[in-house]
């Protein structure tokens, strides 16, 4: 390969592994609710899907980037009402008002429905986020690959992906030992942030709307997990103060 | 199919806070496209704040 070859299998792996450690993001978290078994599962789903497309709309590529914001602004609504809802119960688990809540259940099939409703639509969430992701670095593929073969363009984007697979992976262990609500709080505010993102940037154009680009994932997250420890701390606070008042 | 769209997504309240706060942010994005995302991040907040209480 020249150095113009080189340069663009360069930018395709770099630029790759940005949409390949958003992916992973999401995997990530869902594996921590829902086991690393299923969420890899659906993220080889996702994967596959992607693949798929590849074969049977390569001609149709046009129509496809037309798509795409109609497609991450579907997703990220999706992202947004999951992640939302997780968001509050996590805030409630924290201010300590869910567990009461659950304790006043009066049937268990009710919680264990709930529970499978939640890993159902956790995969969907890791799914989905493979998927996007995934397009996107088609697109970029065939965008970019256009000073090298597509083989080559293809090989730079697949060696990103293991790349950042290898060092996800080595994020496991540690993870283990965190919390299982802070698991979940965490999720969720990574959830929203995606949400956020995708599903804003895909109505009103994410130029526009995300001047900063994919750095503002990390201030949505900030600010997300800052804000929910505040309002978690200003339930607890207005709790106790029914609670004393009772008493 | 309607019990399990509410297990997944909540209540309508859950809904209706995710609506609003993305039809907001999409009508100011037309009259100043940077505040937009502020604007829908402060709103979600909002709403888990409502929500949470």
């Amino acid at each position: 390969m020249n150095a113009a070859q080189w340069g663009g299998a360069s930018a395709i792996f770099l630029a790759s592994a940005v949409e390949w450690v958003e992916a992973f993001t999401i995997v990530l978290a869902v594996a921590l609710t829902i086991g690393w078994r299923r969420a890899t599962g659906a993220a080889a789903a996702g994967l596959g899907v992607v693949a798929a497309l590849i074969v049977l709309t390569g001609a149709g590529l046009q129509a496809m980037q037309a798509d795409i914001g109609r497609i991450r602004a579907a997703i990220g609504i999706f992202l947004l009402l999951f992640g939302l809802r997780w968001y509050v119960k996590a805030i409630r688990r924290y201010a300590g008002r869910t567990a009461l809540h659950d304790v006043a259940r009066e049937f268990a099939a009710t919680r264990e429905h709930l529970e499978h409703a939640e890993r159902r639509a956790a995969w969907v969430v890791a799914f989905k986020g493979v998927l996007l992701e995934g397009l996107e670095v088609w697109l970029l593929v065939v965008a970019l690959g256009h000073t090298l073969s597509y083989a080559a363009a293809a090989g730079s984007a697949v060696a990103s992906l293991a790349m950042v697979i290898v060092a996800g992976l080595a994020l496991r262990a540690p993870l283990t030992r965190v919390p299982e609500n802070t698991l979940k709080y965490t999720v969720s505010c990574a959830i929203l942030s995606f949400g956020s993102f995708w599903g804003l940037g895909g109505l009103a154009g994410e130029q526009a709307v995300w001047p900063l680009g994919d750095v503002t994932l990390l201030l949505l997250f900030a600010a997300y997990a800052a804000a929910g420890r505040v309002i978690a701390w200003r339930v607890r606070v207005a709790g106790s103060v029914t609670v004393g008042a009772q008493a | 199919m309607r019990k399990l769209l509410q297990l997944i997504f909540g209540d309508l309240r859950n809904a209706v806070s995710v609506a609003v706060a993305l039809l907001a942010a999409y009508g100011i994005s037309r009259l100043a496209p940077g505040a937009a995302g502020a604007a829908l991040a402060l709103l979600l907040i909002a709403a888990a704040a409502f929500q949470a209480a």
